[in-house]
């Protein structure tokens, strides 16, 4: 079992990526369980979203302590929370942030990777410019550092996902997240550090 | 067809599958995206049903027996509060023999203000005279809406299918939504009795004076009795059909088990998850009952379920105040008059919505293997004292 | 005779009993009738609207069919009282707007903007109404204004072909000569009028009374005359220098702006200084005040009470306040200023308001030395106007007024009289249900020979409190679309532009339609009895069931349902 928490700003889209994903693990015949955490969402505030992966039914039902893995939507929150917290090492990140991946400061123990999402939601006008909906680019990029987990996810699923999830914009969001596959900065350097 | 969809949607999928008729509704949270995509699905005619909006639950559920009492599949979903509200009309249902289908999504009562889950909605209305069944996963939610129509059309008694807040709610899973076809083949339309005919009037809901309601009450009873077997075999039927069967209760693993644990709603996946984990490591005389239905209370199943066991340990979101956790006390009542019972640990968890995890259940575990008996008759899991 | 209720043995073992709480069997046996107090009836009553129309129109009659878009028989039923449903959507002070109980709610129903779009398309449509059968005696009517009008109207439906005698070369009287175009386009007046003419009405125009026609010899050449020269002589204002050039009267002035230029007797249209004074706080001021706006005039207008006071209707002189035209209040004239007999100024005087006078408002008193002059080349007077009675014999008058009983027949049996002539001068609507009235008793003299007076018990209106305004939504008027200030000065355009069919269904959907059912099925929804049968177009009471409990009739938006005491 894969256990993913996407940490994003209230509005960013971030309980739609993790159902995204879901749907796309799904396409590939995975047993998925989505869920936000539990309660209520304000624009703007710090909020989190989970997924669990498998090939048999997923039958624990609460929240995630421990992930495998983490898909950061906003590069404020670095400094707000600590998105890292419980994440098993050698586990991902996954950052939306302009910045290349040693910069970012995190223990060699995890395995970074950013993609610069935002510029690309903006690029394909997706959401207001003011607060851009970055959840299909980044899980383009999702795609893309997939290959090096236990249980991949292609970029067909992830569009054919879009397809079904987003009720708008979907040519958009399909050429944001297919751009984002190219352009996720892997770390090599931490990669070999694990 | 397989679907990812939250636990609320899979009830609404449920109501269109079961073509309910009529769906009054009153939207609240977590229950609101139960009533967004079946009064999405009457408008766009995937369901024909009547939809009311009406001004308070209490009201839906006037709606609901107007509309049952005139012959049609009534349908509807609340939470909490809005249960609690709806009380009075809860036994009018019941009392008028009316075969509602009604989802609870479990929600602590206020105050604490809470949109969290535990029990306790659901278990103040356990003596109205409604059938309860308690859901661990979207598509038993689904086919227990089903199920609950089949259930009710045939004892003439109301159905509660409850689901967890958000644990269930909103968590979007796999589920295998049935054929409509074979829907229609297990659940043939609504054919009620003929009470309501306008040529043939008669009164309805009048007074009932002491010589006859003791009778009538009885009736209830009578009907509630019957249930259990209809149950089972709606049950049955379910499984020839559409090929999937839950039981009215259903034992896990019981069968080398000294100790089991008694559950209900997705405590009982979550504690599938660390049962199968023990197994898995050779450790296997540890079980679950899983209590499906809780009203009519199936004690004769219960009781041989449990007496196999030395040590019995009821998991309870859900606390009677003065007593213990419910579900506890009537597994003890059930063994009232055997003259020997395991011995019974309850422990309360999960309530206002507090996460349930593995670590939790496996504490659970531990406490009841290293006692001999309980410390205490209730043991608080993971309270901050 | 009733069957007894079944006693139900108390030996009855569960599976005898039915499974809930519900009776042993049909329970048709139980005539609650028999329980009854009161028993409720269908007892329609007087909308406010329709008693306090001056024509009597059937007004929540005609907004019920406009809301179920039936705008031919709406037309049709609002014709039955009143043959100028596009004028008096225009023109009339609509005193139905004034009772409407909607007005205690929210706002009343813009009840003459649907009767202007009822009677426009009516005109649009060329719809007709039914004449009765043709019936041979002659009726004369002197005078085309509203009243004779009227009068000919509704005696040509009932298959006369009267006559009416008109001093002017049109008819219409005030509404032709006195009422500007912006107000009332003249090719409505004119089509509304031959669509009248058309029902076999003859018209005689030239024949002034007095000059070339006399009352007593049309009394013996017809079997009846209707009076209905109304109240066009101009009062003065007896101040020095009134008789200068630039003092005019109102209605002379009107008289002329309002001429066509090939008809007007000078071939021009009346000169007016720029700084023109109108005298008066009537709608003849108003009237007169905006057509020299429109003439490119800056008028002033000259008031002795305060606005509150001014007896012009409120919508006419909100909308001459919105032509940005000048008021001076508590002002009276004293003196004509001239030179060389021509007007250059007017003397006015200062005045306070008293006590209340007869008319029940305060009596305005001159305040001393408080003199000042307004410089000015012309000076409208439009201080009332009163019928001209010279030409009328001295038997038929009372107080300078035809006399007349409550059914308009005067001192001389086959003599009638109605509107302004008989009231002094009043509205339009009034005039229209004066020639109603009039027609009907000439009709019922002519045929037999006597005006039998039946007395019509008066009839209370329904009142906001007697409706149960829990069904009824709050709901904004629909406005009236209107020119802005600037489209109007420029030319005599109608102001009001009225209202699409679709604006007309959704005002005629706001009323309350008091005292009269409109199907709503709220007492069929609510009787715990089922006792209320649903036909085609009403409901019935199944008295053997009905127990009297009122729900019907406190549920009942519309007070039609009462309660009367059971005979026992």
């Amino acid at each position: 079992m894969i256990e993913i928490r996407f940490h994003g700003r209230g509005g960013q889209g971030a309980v739609v990526a993790s159902e995204i994903l879901a749907n796309a693990f799904f396409f590939e015949d995975n047993s998925v369980q989505t869920f936000p955490e539990f309660g209520v969402e304000r624009r703007g505030a710090p909020v989190a979203a989970y997924l669990r992966i498998d090939k048999s039914q997923v039958l624990v039902r609460c929240k995630i302590y421990e992930p495998d893995h983490i898909i950061v939507l906003d590069p404020t929150l670095l400094n707000a929370v600590d998105v890292t917290v419980g994440l098993k090492p050698g586990g991902w990140i996954l950052v939306n942030s302009n910045h290349k991946p040693d910069e970012l400061g995190f223990p060699s123990k995890f395995r970074v990777a950013t993609i610069d999402a935002t510029s690309l939601a903006i690029k394909y006008h997706l959401g207001p410019r003011t607060s851009p909906i970055v959840n299909t680019a980044i899980l383009g990029a999702f795609s893309n550092i997939s290959q090096f987990m236990p249980i991949k996810v292609s970029m067909k699923s992830i569009c054919g996902a879009i397809k079904k999830k987003v009720p708008i914009q979907r040519e958009n969001n399909i050429k944001a997240a297919k751009e984002a596959y190219n352009m996720v900065i892997i770390d090599k350097e931490l990669c070999k550090a694990k | 067809m397989k679907e990812v969809t939250t636990g609320n949607h899979a009830v609404s999928y449920g109501a269109m599958l079961s073509r309910a008729q009529v769906i009054a509704a009153y939207p609240i949270t977590p229950q609101t995206q139960i009533v967004e995509l079946l009064s999405n699905f009457c408008a766009t005619g995937k369901l024909k049903a009547k939809f009311l909006k009406v001004e308070s639950e209490h009201s839906v559920m006037a709606a609901s027996i107007g509309a049952s009492l005139a012959g049609a599949r009534a349908f509807t979903a609340t939470s909490g509060q809005g249960l609690a509200l709806m009380h009075e009309m809860i036994h009018w249902a019941a009392n008028g023999r009316l075969p509602i289908v009604m989802a609870d999504v479990n929600r602590s009562m206020a105050p604490g203000w809470s949109i969290w889950t535990d029990q306790n909605d659901s278990l103040s209305q356990r003596d109205t005279g409604w059938i309860q069944l308690y859901c661990e996963s979207s598509q038993e939610v689904t086919d227990s809406i089903i199920q609950g129509f089949k259930i009710a059309e045939k004892v003439y008694l109301p159905v509660m299918v409850i689901l967890d807040a958000f644990v269930l709610s909103h968590t979007s899973e796999v589920i295998d939504l049935p054929d409509i076809k074979l829907v229609d083949k297990y659940l043939p339309p609504f054919k009620a009795r003929d009470m309501m005919d306008m040529k043939n009037p008669r009164a309805f809901g009048g007074l009932v004076t002491p010589d006859f309601n003791f009778e009538l009450k009885y009736k209830i009873q009578e009907a509630m009795n019957q249930t259990i077997p209809v149950a089972k075999w709606a049950d049955r039927e379910f499984k020839r059909i559409l090929g999937r069967s839950y039981g009215i209760i259903e034992a896990y693993k019981c069968e080398k088990a000294d100790t089991i644990l008694v559950t209900s709603g997705t405590i009982t996946s979550t504690s599938r998850y660390v049962i199968n984990q023990l197994h898995a490591q050779g450790k296997k005389n540890v079980g679950i009952l899983k209590i499906r239905m809780f009203r009519p209370f199936p004690a004769k199943e219960v009781v041989a379920v449990l007496s196999k066991a030395k040590k019995v340990a009821v998991i309870d979101r859900n606390i009677g105040y003065g007593v213990g956790g419910i579900f506890c006390q009537e597994v003890k009542a059930a063994f009232g008059n055997e003259k020997k019972h395991p011995e019974f640990f309850n422990f309360i968890t999960g309530i206002g919505g507090r996460d349930v995890t593995p670590k939790d259940i496996q504490g659970i575990i531990d406490y009841t293997e290293t006692h001999k008996k309980p410390k205490e008759d209730i043991i608080w899991v993971g309270l901050r004292k | 005779m009733q069957s007894k209720i079944k006693v139900i043995p108390t030996t009855l073992k569960v599976k005898d009993l039915p499974p809930t709480a519900i009776s042993m069997s049909n329970m048709l046996f139980n005539k609650t009738g028999s329980w009854r107090n009161y028993k409720p009836v269908y007892d329609e009553k007087l909308p406010p609207c329709n008693a306090t129309c001056p024509s009597g129109e059937k007004i929540q009659g005609y907004l019920y069919l406009v809301k179920n878009n039936k705008f031919a028989e709406a037309w049709q039923l609002i014709k039955q009282d009143n043959p100028l449903p596009a004028v008096c959507g225009r023109v009339c002070f609509h005193p139905c707007e004034v009772e409407c109980n909607r007005n205690d709610y929210d706002e009343s129903v813009g009840i003459h903007n649907v009767e202007r779009l009822i009677g426009d398309y009516g005109l649009r449509h060329n719809l007709r109404v039914k004449i009765g059968i043709k019936k041979k005696q002659q009726i004369a009517i002197i005078g085309g204004g509203p009243a004779g009008i009227s009068a000919a109207y509704h005696l040509a439906r009932m298959g006369y072909k009267p006559t009416i005698f008109e001093a002017e070369r049109q008819l219409g009287g005030m509404l032709q000569y006195g009422i500007p175009s912006y107000r009332l386009p003249k090719n409505i007046l004119q089509k509304e009028i031959n669509s009248i003419i058309k029902m076999g009405v003859k018209v005689k125009t030239g024949m002034r009374v007095g000059k070339n026609l006399f009352i007593e010899e049309l009394a013996k050449k017809y079997h009846a005359v209707l009076i209905a020269t109304g109240a066009y002589k101009e009062r003065n204002l007896d101040i020095p220098g009134e008789e200068a050039r630039g003092v005019i009267g109102a209605l002379d002035f009107l008289h002329e702006a309002n001429l066509p230029r090939r008809q007007a007797g000078s071939g021009k249209k009346p000169t007016i200084s720029k700084d023109v004074v109108i005298i008066g706080g009537g709608n003849a001021a108003m009237d007169a005040a905006r057509s020299a706006l429109r003439m490119g005039a800056h008028p002033k207008v000259i008031y002795r009470r305060t606005r509150n006071e001014m007896p012009a209707i409120p919508d006419e002189i909100r909308d001459t306040e919105e032509e940005k035209i000048d008021f001076i209040f508590l002002a009276a004239p004293v003196k004509v200023i001239t030179k060389n007999n021509k007007t250059v100024a007017l003397e006015c005087i200062r005045m306070k308001l008293g006590s209340a006078d007869s008319s029940g408002r305060r009596k305005p008193i001159p305040v001393k030395g408080s003199n000042f002059r307004i410089k000015t080349g012309t000076i409208i007077k439009a201080i009332g106007e009163s019928p001209e009675t010279s030409f009328i014999p001295a038997s038929l008058l009372k107080d300078n007024l035809v006399c007349t009983d409550k059914w308009g027949m005067t001192a001389q049996n086959n003599i009638f009289a109605a509107g302004d002539a008989v009231t002094g001068p009043k509205t339009v609507v009034e005039a229209i249900g004066a020639g109603k009235r009039s027609a009907q008793a000439i009709d019922k003299y002519v045929r037999t020979g006597k005006v039998t007076h039946t007395e019509i018990p008066e009839v209370k209106p329904v009142r906001f409190e007697q409706l149960n305004t829990a069904y009824f939504e709050h709901a904004p008027r629909v406005s009236m679309p209107h020119l802005e200030f600037k489209q109007r000065v420029k030319s005599t355009k109608e102001v009001y532009l009225g209202y699409k069919p679709n604006e007309a269904i959704t005002e005629s959907d706001r009323c309350f339609s008091c005292g009269v059912c409109n199907f709503c099925d709220n007492c069929w929804v609510f009787c715990p009895d089922m006792a209320v049968i649903k036909k085609k177009n009403k409901y019935e009471f199944n008295y053997d069931y009905c127990k009297g409990c009122g729900i019907c009739a406190s549920e009942c938006p519309h007070n039609v349902i009462s309660l009367v005491e059971e005979k026992k």
